[in-house]
């Protein structure tokens, strides 16, 4: 231990500087790593969270098939006395426009507040401690304009007992008056606060939801087992109907964003690895530096074993502070990443209130179990390398590592084999939905490229020493020289370099590409003049609808000349929520323009299609094709209100706003089963010659203040999808530009370990009449010769990479088909860009070794 | 049948007065349309009347019994459902907007077992949870409910945890009309009345389940049944009432009002019903009733006295009327709000110099303090 001290921390301490870098790599890593993995729960654990504070003593809830239920169903349900309480629930999410021009989301649960209590724990009160009046109460269950928010909310906007709130549900906007408050606990600590109760009959009015209600609670009796309790009421509900536990809608949302999950979590893992390459550098520094006091140690009596347990202990305590690090880092960026997936999560999936949960012991075991072991795996090679210092040839300082290269076979037959591998891995079929040998396959081409490098360096420094020589004169010469001299110990910083560049160059391939799909895409489907919406959405499971007022003015206006009223909600198929729509497919048919895949003949398609009205057909997004394995033809089965019934497919069609699957049917169709509904959104197409957007803004004036709806003119609505997409990828980006950065780190780790391990050699070139500036300037040379090498990998390896993101990874993650596309703007910006970064972190370095005194290290000798 | 005038004749008064401070609180706030007035000149007829009268704001059905098993093991019970008209065109058009309230209270009390069970709903219409329809007699709390047969029985049905009546009413004497010309004045005002009957002796028989075990039972019923609109005393502290089926068939009901100040109420009187179901209105000055022991809840710490002697001079009788069991008290905190003791009791006297025993209900409210003065608050 005191040996450890002495020769570990003492170094580490002196080398403040490699050591920062080397914690700050690590600690990145594990930052990025923890940050995704709080991220991701974020999501769906503030969306359980919900769920379960929510739901109180509900043991169990019935559903029915989208769309919530029939109350008249109820009717019939009186028998479920015999297990428990009932409570029917309309619940969904509302806007409160508040001062200041400040607008918070609310959670409305609608209840029938004569019966809930015993479900749910809420203390209504008019003011702290005081009980509300029977007057008060009376008044919160007749006026329909009537809400119950949470003290805290109350506290944070200056609302009290009878104060007015303006709200908008969907598309309607009205004026609530407060009757009570919510103590802060029970149901009302759900979602921070942002919670707010209201009657039944209020809450389903104001949602448009008449004759409908979301769910039933049930809260069994005690001593009624809910497994037992769960079979027999499933035996005995009519079609139609489901009952399940209140986590199960968890569990739905878990698989649904399942996918977009497990790609940012093996995106966060690169920076991770990346990271490694940092202890690797640092620990191999250490070796180089002390091979003579190593050698003295091993002549005083120190033991091999000794030796590499020392070693093994600084990669340790490197680790160990990386990590520790690592994890509060985590937590912060975890905040900013939230956010950049927020407007990810909510605008294609769900709309939740993300907030990073905090650490959980879990955290601290990704991040120690994963950093430490991985770290003294990197240092076990240097580590193991200076338990071999022979203790005589050392002290001498006779003894090298060895730095010539020599091209052996196994650099050549090692990535064929991995490329080869990568091949066979792309063929795969997803497992459970997640393309685990995509990501094999990515790994092997990393891989196999890693092994290439010492090959690629070789051949460069070969045919790169005239080049250089004229370009740079007697700096580009030596630099070349001395980077081919030290291939083995530079091989490791510039794979780590060019692997997390050609991420980035694949990712980039990737999203440029898909960037460049879906704006073909919603150039040709996007068709309509203007696309309408409530402003705002109003469940998980459920869109807003639009107010039958509001498609009555629209239908007036003059200047429409068709509208096509776009119903869609959410229905469980299989272990998973997909998106049921409907749509009018004459309108469609007459004024769209649907990109169809299959039949590829776009007036087959349009035939098929028409066939489909009136008819148990439907056209499904490719999406829904590839993730569930149909063709054209096949029959799905969908679980409706009249039961199970059989669909078949007559069209598969490009779409690229949602991974989930959608499946569409005509009007005529869905209203046999689920009945009229109002649509949730209108596509509306104008008369010729009309100006768009001045029939926008008719529309939006003519609907006055009490309605909001968001109307999009075609070229407002390429402008938002273009928008939402690029959101998308934000986090992407963030999650590259760490890895790259650890990796320049490592770039700058590397040339110090060169710099130090040729301290003679630098200083006999001073002693021959080389000056510091010509030093440095061969330093920072090699620097942008690192980077340039990394980079050509890079992108090399990235054009592989994207092949395998673009025909692999995303159509079993999504299934999507994306055109392949290169972004070469891109890619010229971002090599110039890595040349000068690479070539700056040369600096650090090139100081160091201008610095270096000649005669002192000559002395030595 | 006679009709048969009586001052107050109201034996629920206490629903009368929470309902109606509810009811005029509420039309503070809610300009509606106005509720049809229980007025003078209303003529009953039994082949609807039974039904529901959703154009009065308040209305109720009241069953209490006493049975018994052919071995002799004896029951009482309660079982009664209200109606609270609170607005009678909701803007909302929701079926879960709220036009009436519904409330309904069972009790059950296993006399010789000592044991005293009782459940509470509290609903609104909705989908069809709760209800009273208007063409024939029936009244419903989700699976509770009291319904008129072809054969003119009532049947009533309701089950609860570890309680259970499902019992079968011979109409036997005929209702008896309480006030006069169809109306039981209720105050000065022109309106402040109701529509009140009772049927006070329904043989009945049917099945009793009590901790899960049933017993087959006979015995007698007596019902009420009010309808109306506003009526509201504010000075009541509470009241007292009595109805009692003797053995030699007379039917006696008597009430009394203790107000704050602690005087005699003037609207205190009774009812006595002879074994042919003439009926006969007995005023303040004509009876007395005086508590002779209490009983403290456990719960509450209300003060219920439970057993009184009642002196009614002008029939000559004179009995003593004393709880089968103590504790007979309900907490109602999920439909009513308010704490009140409705039993069966025992009565032992004399009438006309001969012994004489029967059996009844009593029922004593406002001894739980704050219950109803927050109503009236």
């Amino acid at each position: 231990m005191r040996l450890f001290r002495q020769f570990i921390l003492r170094h580490l301490l002196n080398e403040r500087l490699r050591s920062a870098a080397t914690i700050l790599g690590i600690a990145l890593g594990i930052a990025v790593v923890i940050a995704i993995q709080l991220t991701n729960s974020s999501s769906v654990r503030g969306f359980e969270a919900a769920v379960e504070t929510i739901s109180g003593k509900t043991s169990l809830e019935l559903t029915g098939v989208g769309l919530g239920l029939d109350e008249l169903k109820l009717r019939d349900l009186g028998w479920l006395r015999e297990y428990g309480f009932v409570s029917p629930i309309i619940e969904g999410d509302a806007q409160a426009r508040l001062a200041e021009n400040k607008s918070e989301s609310l959670r409305i649960l609608g209840v029938d507040i004569l019966r809930d209590r015993s479900i749910r724990d809420y203390k209504l009160q008019s003011e702290a401690q005081k009980e509300l009046t029977p007057t008060d109460f009376l008044t919160l269950l007749i006026d329909p304009h009537s809400i119950v928010l949470t003290e805290k909310f109350a506290n944070k906007y200056n609302l009290q007992v009878n104060s007015q709130v303006t709200m908008i549900f969907g598309d309607k906007t009205e004026t609530f008056t407060v009757r009570g408050l919510l103590r802060n606990e029970g149901a009302a600590r759900a979602l921070d606060g942002n919670f707010a109760l209201m009657d039944i009959a209020a809450a389903q009015w104001a949602f448009n939801r008449l004759g409908r209600i979301d769910r039933v609670d049930i809260r069994l009796r005690d001593g009624v087992s809910i497994d037992e309790a769960e079979t027999a009421i499933k035996q005995k509900l009519p079609t139609g109907l489901n009952v399940q536990r209140p986590a199960r809608r968890g569990r739905h949302v878990e698989k649904m964003l399942e996918a977009f999950h497990f790609n940012l979590t093996a995106l966060s893992y690169i920076a991770l690895i990346v990271g490694l390459f940092l202890i690797y550098n640092t620990v191999s520094i250490s070796v180089i530096t002390r091979r003579e006091e190593i050698g003295t140690l091993r002549a005083l009596g120190v033991t091999r074993k000794n030796v590499l347990a020392l070693f093994l202990a600084e990669a340790a305590a490197l680790a160990v502070i990386g990590c520790a690090i690592g994890l509060a880092l985590g937590r912060l960026l975890s905040f900013g990443a939230v956010k950049l997936t927020a407007t990810t999560v909510n605008s294609l999936y769900i709309a939740v209130a993300a907030e990073p949960p905090t650490l959980s012991l879990k955290h601290f075991l990704i991040a120690f179990g994963i950093g430490l072991p991985l770290s003294l795996l990197a240092a076990a090679l240097p580590a193991l390398e200076a338990s071999r210092v022979a203790p005589t040839a050392a002290m001498r300082g006779n003894d090298r590592l060895e730095s010539r290269f020599r091209l052996r076979k196994l650099y050549l037959i090692a990535p064929l084999l991995l490329l080869t591998a990568a091949w066979v891995f792309g063929q795969q079929n997803a497992v459970r939905g997640l393309p685990l040998f995509g990501y094999g396959a990515a790994v092997a081409i990393v891989a196999g490229a890693a092994f290439l490098v010492p090959a690629v360096l070789f051949a460069i420094t070969h045919i790169g020493k005239r080049f250089l020589a004229r370009l740079f004169k007697i700096e580009g010469q030596l630099a070349n020289s001395n980077l081919a001299g030290a291939i083995p110990r530079i091989s490791i910083s510039v794979a780590a370099l060019a692997i997390s560049l050609s991420m980035m160059v694949a990712i980039a391939v990737m999203i440029g590409s898909f960037r460049e799909t879906v704006n073909y895409w919603i150039g040709q489907t996007l068709q309509a003049d203007l696309y309408l919406r409530p402003a705002t959405r109003s469940n998980v499971t459920v869109d807003a609808p639009v107010s039958p007022e509001v498609e009555k003015l629209i239908v007036q206006h003059p200047a429409v000349a068709a509208i096509d009223r776009f119903r869609n909600f959410d229905l469980p198929y299989e272990d998973a929520l997909i998106t049921l729509g409907s749509g009018d497919f004459n309108v469609i048919l007459e004024h769209g323009n649907l990109q169809f895949k299959e039949p590829r003949n776009q007036t087959e398609a349009k035939a098929a299609m028409r066939t489909a009205i009136g008819a148990t057909a439907v056209v499904v997004s490719e999406s829904f094709a590839i993730k569930r394995s149909k063709r054209l033809g096949d029959e799905i089965k969908l679980n409706t209100p009249n039961g199970e019934a059989a669909f078949r497919i007559v069209g598969i069609y490009y779409d690229y706003s949602s991974d989930r699957g959608i499946v569409v049917m005509d009007r005529g169709t869905f209203a046999k089963y689920w009945g009229e509904q109002l649509p949730t959104s209108l596509t509306i197409y104008l008369r010729d010659g009309v100006n768009h957007e001045q029939t926008r803004d008719e529309i939006l004036a003519a609907l006055g203040d009490k309605y909001r709806v968001l109307i999009y003119t075609n070229a407002a609505i390429r402008k938002e999808v273009l928008r939402i997409f690029d959101s998308t990828f934000a986090i992407t980006y963030a999650l590259e530009v760490i890895a790259i950065f650890v990796a320049i780190l490592g770039v700058a780790s590397t040339l110090l370990t060169l710099i130090l391990e040729r301290r003679k050699e630098i200083a006999m070139l001073r002693l021959i009449g080389a000056d510091k500036k010509q030093i440095r300037k061969m330093v920072v040379i090699e620097a942008a010769l690192m980077g340039g090498v990394s980079q050509s990998i890079g992108i090399v390896v990235g054009l592989l990479l994207s092949l395998v993101l673009i025909y692999v990874i995303n159509v079993q993650s999504f299934g999507w088909t994306i055109q392949f596309h290169l972004p070469v703007l891109f890619l010229v910006q971002s090599s110039i860009l890595i040349l000068l970064a690479t070539a700056l972190s040369g600096i650090y370095p090139a100081a160091r070794a201008a610095r270096l005194h000649a005669t002192e290290q000559v002395a030595e000798e | 049948m006679r009709s048969q005038k009586s001052e107050v004749g109201s034996r629920k008064l206490r629903w009368l007065i929470i309902v109606s401070a509810l009811v005029c609180l509420l039309s503070l706030v809610f300009a509606q349309t106005e509720w049809k007035q229980a007025l003078s000149g209303y003529q009953f007829d039994f082949s609807r009347d039974h039904a529901s009268h959703p154009e009065y704001k308040i209305e109720w059905w009241y069953y209490t019994g006493n049975l018994a098993t052919a071995d002799g093991h004896r029951f009482g019970y309660q079982l009664t459902f209200f109606r609270v008209g609170v607005d009678q065109q909701p803007v909302n058009p929701s079926r879960w907007a709220v036009r009436d309230l519904y409330m309904a209270h069972l009790a059950v009390t296993d006399i010789d077992g000592k044991k005293f069970k009782y459940a509470e709903k509290l609903n609104r219409a909705g989908v069809g949870w709760a209800g009273a329809e208007t063409d024939r007699y029936r009244v419903w709390n989700e699976d509770w409910q009291a319904q008129q047969n072809e054969a003119r029985q009532t049947l009533l049905k309701a089950t609860d945890e570890g309680i259970s009546i499902e019992l079968e009413l011979e109409p036997g004497k005929a209702p008896v009309i309480h006030g006069q010309n169809g109306v039981s004045q209720k105050g000065s005002q022109v309106g402040n009345a109701s529509h009140y009957y009772s049927q006070t002796r329904m043989p009945t028989r049917g099945t009793i389940v009590m901790d899960g075990q049933r017993f087959e039972v006979t015995g007698a019923s007596w019902m009420d049944h009010e309808f109306g609109t506003s009526f509201l005393e504010k000075e009541q502290k509470g009241w007292d009432w009595l109805a009692i089926q003797l053995e030699d068939g007379t039917d006696v009901m008597l009430y009394q009002f203790r107000r704050n100040d602690g005087a005699l109420d003037l609207h205190t009187s009774g009812t006595i019903i002879d074994a042919n179901g003439k009926a006969t209105a007995i005023s303040a000055a004509d009876f007395t009733l005086e508590p002779i022991q209490k009983w403290r809840s456990p719960q509450t710490g209300a003060e219920y006295p439970t057993k009184w002697i009642v002196k009614i001079p002008a029939r000559n009788l004179e009995f003593e009327v004393r709880a089968t069991i103590e504790n007979q008290e309900l907490i109602t905190n999920g439909s009513t709000g308010v704490s009140y003791w409705e039993g069966a009791i025992w009565v032992e006297g004399k009438s006309s110099g001969r012994l004489v025993k029967g059996r009844g209900y009593l029922e004593m409210t406002g001894y739980a303090g704050a219950a109803m003065g927050t109503v009236f608050d």
